[in-house]
């Protein structure tokens, strides 16, 4: 008899979506509620400093963009900010980690200082760099420069030096995530590809070039990924250190968009900002996830 | 970010540790305290029902600083007179504005009041979101004019609380600008307190000694509608600037262009190199530690270069006015927190909340938060003239330092300018518009006129909207 049981098959799937409904409620909630509003306001006009203009603003906000210096230059300082951090994660820890592989004992003590700063809130990191480390006169890197003789410098007062400031900061705080996802990747290798290698008298140069190096790839791939991601919607370390600043020097699309909404209160303007970025984002880790599926 | 312009937090929890010690150690200390607590004769004075809202509970916003702590301490005493219970919740002053406004617009009633920067009442007006106050201040059930005396209260803090000469909050504790500075160094030269922008240089110059880490001027330089947006448009007014022309704000007159060249150069020349990235607290430290011979700030930082644990300049300060521009004029701060109603309140609870607001503006409680407060920390931002000018506030002010209360009074009688800064709703925008471009300048990436010919473009931009 399939009736019965059919409708029991239904009633039991009918009691797991009820089960599930109050969690897909709260998710839906608090993901997606938050993202049509987004949607939403980057279409009006609703700026709360001259409410007597609010209303549907159309595409408005989105052509203004492409007038607004302050939009190219955050744009600039994003993708900037975002290849530089990334690539230098990927070189160094991948150095660090080849490094550390041939020491015999005591890995696991590197392991957990690596682990130090990953741990850190962005905002500690940020403020850290701002008072202890980066400050003229008595912050670590000041006292390095001056025993060189290279003088002091007000390294987050100079929109360069700044710059390279937070773009040290946040490689500072992510390589040891590469250099984790790497150094776990590497002691996976199979020696004896190595030892084969060795007796066809392949230099070093040619063994990481040839062999380390594409076997690593997904896992280098997947790094790249994830921390483009992240550098692409950095905030909290730049905000602490210099707010975006001197000027807008270190104001990358994340810390406009937050300015616009927050500080000049132009919601409107701020939300599309924002919708621009998370397009970028999501093309951006589309396209990578496509070549690292392309290529294997 | 960034836009502390009051007492540090640190400064504040010093106090508060320090009275806390005193209450705990010596307990007898504390006794006229609790007498005084219930002594409300002078509150009774009032032809007013204070327990018209009784019942009612309302939460205040207020940034931590010592001034704000003094009237949190007081607290009960309000509590014993309406029967209104209070809430504060202290709100770094960086994201004060933004708490209010995201109360304000959602209309979630969270803070009944708050402490209100002054430059945004037209913006909260503009989307109505506090009440208007004279409507309170002319009803004679809710306010005894003649014991609240609203016209003794500083008048430049009542103007900067208005808008199209309605009232819109009460000032609590204000400050202006004045200049600091090292009477034993400038007595050794020969210097007097400069009277004018160029008598200020030459001072300047002749106390900088960068190889004995010796400074001559400090000005807030760090980027921010409340640091250097604070300090530029004194200047920029002293230079003969004006805001706007006709109904158009303008940025880059000249007079802008040379004002803010004179900030460059004077920060470039004589003050400490890593100024530029200061707000008060770091300038009032570096001068407590001897490096700086002179700066413009708010008299109430006087607290932090008087502190006998920190400060190795003690009794070696002295104050004097803003010099004067080119145009002759000296122009200081209009700074002061004030108290707003929040207009999504119900009835009752604005009632409460005027109550609370007429309670912490009237003259015996700001004398409560001063000369009679039990505690170290004896405020300095009145909000009346009359307190002012009282012998006990002259007492408690003593150790201030040469001249303290004759350079502020002045200052706030003659100097004080309501528009010192462009009040308009957009001025959030402006400021910060403003900021990032005189900063882009004092850090030398731009010229004066092209830094503030971005200003101006960025801000017709944003008044496009």
């Amino acid at each position: 008899m399939p009736g019965p049981s059919s409708s029991f098959a239904q009633r039991e799937r009918r009691f797991a979506l009820a089960l599930l409904a109050p969690a897909l409620l709260l998710l839906l909630l608090i993901t997606t509620a938050p993202l049509v509003y987004l949607l939403w306001a980057s279409v009006q006009r609703l700026d709360m400093s001259m409410p007597w203009l609010s209303g549907f603003a159309g595409a408005a906000n989105y052509v203004k963009m492409g007038g607004d210096p302050r939009f190219w230059n955050s744009l600039t300082l994003t993708v900037i900010y975002t290849g530089s951090t990334v690539v230098l994660q990927v070189l160094v820890g991948l150095a660090l980690a080849l490094l550390v592989l041939q020491i015999p004992k005591g890995q696991g003590l590197f392991r957990i200082a690596a682990i130090l700063p990953i741990v850190l809130a962005p905002v500690v990191v940020g403020l850290f760099w701002r008072t202890l480390v980066l400050a003229p006169d008595f912050g670590l890197v000041d006292l390095v420069t001056r025993a060189l003789g290279l003088g002091s410098h007000n390294w987050l007062g100079d929109p360069q030096l700044a710059l390279i400031s937070v773009i040290a900061i946040h490689t500072w705080q992510w390589t040891p995530f590469a250099f984790l996802v790497l150094l776990a990747t590497l002691a996976t290798l199979p020696p004896d590809v190595f030892e084969a290698a060795r007796l066809d008298r392949a230099g070093a140069w040619q063994r990481f070039r040839y062999i380390t190096l594409p076997l690593i790839r997904p896992a280098i791939v997947m790094v790249i990924i994830l921390r483009t991601m992240t550098a692409l919607s950095a905030f909290a370390a730049i905000f602490a250190a210099t707010g975006g600043g001197p000027g807008s020097s270190t104001e990358i699309l994340n810390l406009y968009a937050y300015r616009t909404s927050f500080t000049e209160l132009n919601i409107g303007y701020g939300a599309s900002l924002a919708t621009v970025l998370l397009a970028l984002t999501l093309a951006v880790s589309f396209f990578l996830f496509k070549r690292r599926r392309g290529r294997e | 970010m960034t836009n502390a312009h009051h007492p540090s937090r640190r400064g504040a929890l010093q106090r508060g540790l320090a009275l806390g010690a005193a209450a705990a150690a010596t307990p007898w200390l504390a006794m006229p305290a609790a007498a005084q607590a219930d002594d409300l004769g002078p509150y009774r004075a009032a032809k007013i029902n204070w327990r018209q809202a009784e019942g009612e509970s309302i939460s205040v916003a207020v940034i931590p600083a010592g001034y704000f702590d003094n009237l949190i301490t007081l607290a009960p005493q309000f509590e014993a007179l309406t029967g209104v219970k209070l809430r504060f919740e202290r709100v770094p002053p960086g994201q004060i504005r933004q708490k209010a406004m995201l109360d304000l617009s959602s209309k979630t009633a969270t803070f009944a009041t708050h402490a209100a920067d002054p430059m945004y009442y037209p913006v909260y007006t503009a989307n109505r979101w506090v009440e208007p106050l004279d409507r309170y201040l002319n009803d004679a059930t809710l306010t005894d004019a003649a014991w609240f005396n609203y016209n003794d209260i500083l008048k430049a803090w009542r103007d900067a609380d208005s808008v199209d000469g309605k009232p819109y909050g009460i000032p609590y504790d204000g400050e202006v600008t004045v200049q600091v500075y090292r009477k034993d160094l400038y007595d050794a030269r020969g210097l007097k307190p400069a009277d004018t922008l160029d008598q200020l240089l030459a001072n300047a110059k002749a106390l900088t000694d960068p190889a004995n880490r010796m400074f001559g001027l400090a000005l807030r330089g760090f980027a921010g509608a409340g640091q250097n947006m604070y300090v530029y448009p004194s200047i920029f007014r002293s230079f003969g600037g004006s805001w706007f022309n006709g109904s158009n704000l303008v940025v880059n007159s000249p007079q802008a262009v040379a004002a803010l060249e004179w900030y460059v150069n004077a920060l470039t020349q004589y003050a400490p190199p890593a100024v530029r990235n200061w707000n008060w607290p770091d300038i009032a430290d570096a001068f407590s530690q001897g490096t700086v011979g002179c700066y413009i700030d708010a008299h109430s930082s006087a607290s932090v270069i008087t502190n006998p644990e920190k400060s190795k300049v003690l009794g070696k300060i002295g104050y004097a006015r803003w010099p004067k521009g080119p145009n002759g004029k000296r122009v200081t701060s209009i700074w002061n927190w004030g108290f707003p109603i929040n207009a999504a309140l119900s009835e009752k609870q604005k009632r409460a909340t005027w109550l609370f607001i007429s309670w912490a503006a009237s003259a015996e409680t700001q004398a409560r938060t001063s000369w009679k407060f039990a505690g170290p920390g004896k405020r300095s931002g009145l909000n009346r003239s009359s307190l002012w000018r009282a012998p006990e506030f002259a007492q408690a002010m003593q150790g201030a330092g040469d001249n303290f209360i004759n350079a502020a009074l002045e200052s706030l009688d003659q100097d004080t300018d309501v528009e010192w800064r462009p009040r308009m709703p957009q001025w959030p925008a402006v400021g910060e518009a403003m900021a990032t471009s005189i900063q882009a300048a004092l850090v030398g990436q731009k010229k004066a006129k092209e830094a503030l010919d971005e200003a101006q473009a960025r801000i017709q931009q944003v008044l496009k909207g």
